[in-house]
């Protein structure tokens, strides 16, 4: 194991795991229930370790990415429904993603959102043409540990740790009307979702297979999983307490992406603002390409055809053309001057659809022998892997019904 | 696994991924054909890959959606050129002498050459 490889493994893994659907409902979460959702984000989190380290056993062992395999296990029909789904989830996500490059583009510079959302897409296009995948990997988690300063806001601003740390237990809030508590349940679902997005353990597979692991690199994917996502969660967690501590009395209710780098703003004014903003545009820019090519790993896997980014771009033709395709669609959409935080809770929304189908096959695959051999699940993780299908699942069935009930959270 | 030995069709090797004597993913075991007649033994002749292999595995509906969107192409590889049969098939070959690279070629006559690094 290599300590420099690991190091930034992890901090890749760490400033890679906020997205733009965690940025929203950590600081809708945090302003509307206070702390009382943190423990939902640490069980959505504990998942994500479980399905990523499997993903990442998965490609180091059977040397095949999670959708080349999810093909054969569900066979041709139930794959191509997962296929299109997640293919529509990912799409969705990746035009929410479009939607806050260009909103923190329009807060940094005051162009206008359009033209930031254009000028947002090509810059990530270029960097995905011209740089190999370790270095987009690299470049887009390491630039996003500026998301920490969303830790030390927290600090700065002395919350009730007593509290704080009380969110970590399951629990309900008291006192809440059958509507509030039907909210609660709908941002708990949302939270899942966000956490464990499917695109998450697609790139982070096919990751593996394009810096060709093997089983000596077990142990490093164990670790990246479990210390990176921990750490990155924490980062949602400070979003989330931020908010609780600052927005909730005021009376508050984050809206719009810039609310939560106003987390930072208020301790450490003007400077913390741009920082935050920095950390949030690089943070949601590497979500808007590992989504999109997701989308062109899953689509290449299934079909046989050439694909990954340790190749030039003729290398594996179908691949290329279909990521820039997603890119320039997911650019459309945004353009169509749809509100990108309302397609965040489409995405959040269809992702804990696809969730369950997703994930099953990762974990009849890990489990199997025949392929995995002596690193297939073990007790541990077969038993975590199903608990956490069961829940997902349960999520995946209240989801439709709690964004009608709610309004989408509103109410 | 050798592809002369006994398999599971459906758990072994439908809807494995193709890749070539260069390391290539080339496609992936979308059908089968078998060689054979009555009352002689029923051997397995070729890998059939392309669109126009989901025929006998799709409802009528969906395999007009996927002519129009992919063509109706087969590739036939015989089986001669398995080589083995594990989480992937391995074959002897190159792709673009089994005729699997047509499509790729297609595309990639579109694509620049250059400015990656």
């Amino acid at each position: 194991m290599n300590p420099l490889e690991l190091t930034l493994g992890i901090m890749t893994a760490v400033g890679g795991f906020v997205d733009i659907s965690e940025l929203v409902f950590a600081a809708k979460a945090g302003s509307k229930f206070g702390y009382a959702l943190i423990w939902v984000f640490a069980v959505a989190t504990v998942g994500i370790m479980v399905f990523g380290e499997m993903s990442g056993r998965v490609a180091a062992v059977a040397k095949q990415p999670v959708f080349n395999l999810m093909r054969h296990r569900l066979g041709l029909k139930l794959g191509l429904v997962t296929l299109f789904a997640s293919l529509v989830a990912n799409l969705i996500t990746c035009a929410a993603e479009i939607g806050g490059v260009a909103m923190i583009l329009n807060y940094l510079t005051g162009g206008s959102f359009r033209l930031m959302a254009i000028v947002g897409a090509l810059a990530l296009m270029a960097s995905m043409w011209v740089l190999p995948f370790k270095w987009i990997e690299r470049i887009y988690g390491l630039l996003g540990l500026f998301m920490i300063v969303f830790a030390v806001a927290l600090v700065a601003i002395h919350p009730p740790w007593g509290q704080l740390a009380g969110g970590f237990v399951p629990q309900i809030p008291k006192g809440l009307s059958t509507k509030e508590m039907l909210i609660f349940a709908y941002f708990a679902v949302a939270i899942v979702s966000a956490v464990m997005f499917p695109y998450e353990a697609y790139f982070y597979s096919s990751g593996g297979i394009e810096e060709e692991w093997g089983p000596k690199d077990l142990p490093t994917n164990t670790i990246t999983c479990t210390v990176g996502f921990g750490l990155g969660s924490l980062l949602s967690i400070a979003i989330l307490a931020s908010s609780a501590q600052l927005f909730t009395p005021a009376n508050v209710d984050p809206q719009v992406l810039g609310s939560s780098a106003l987390e930072v703003a208020i301790p450490f004014g003007a400077v913390g603002l741009v920082v935050a903003l920095m950390g949030m545009l690089f943070a949601i820019s590497g979500a808007a390409i590992e989504t999109c090519m997701a989308n062109a790993y899953s689509l290449s896997q299934f079909f046989g055809w050439e694909w990954g980014r340790h190749r030039k771009p003729w290398e594996a033709p179908r691949f290329t053309v279909a990521w820039a395709c997603f890119f320039t669609v997911a650019l459309l959409i945004i353009l169509t001057g749809i509100d990108p935080m309302q397609l965040v809770e489409y995405a959040v929304l269809f992702s804990i659809l696809v969730l369950p189908l997703t994930y099953l096959p990762l974990l009849l695959l890990a489990g199997d022998k025949s392929y995995m051999g002596q690193y297939a699940n073990g007790s541990l993780g077969g038993i975590l892997g199903w608990i956490y299908f069961v829940l997902i699942s349960l999520a995946a069935v209240g989801a439709l019904p709690l964004y009608f009930l709610t309004s989408g959270g509103q109410g | 696994m050798k592809p002369s030995g006994r398999l599971k069709l459906v758990s072994q090797l439908l809807d494995l991924p193709l890749i070539d004597s260069e390391g290539n993913y080339c496609g992936i075991v979308d059908d089968v054909e078998f060689d054979g007649a009555v009352g002689k033994k029923t051997r397995l002749a070729a890998l059939l890959v392309g669109p126009g292999a989901y025929a006998g595995r799709m409802p009528g509906w969906a395999m007009w959606l996927i002519r129009l969107v992919a063509g109706d192409r087969i590739t036939r590889v015989p089986i001669a050129k398995v080589e083995s049969i594990r989480s992937f098939v391995q074959l002897n070959g190159n792709a673009r002498e089994l005729g699997l690279e047509t499509s790729e070629d297609k595309v990639r006559a579109w694509i620049p050459r250059r400015g990656a690094l």
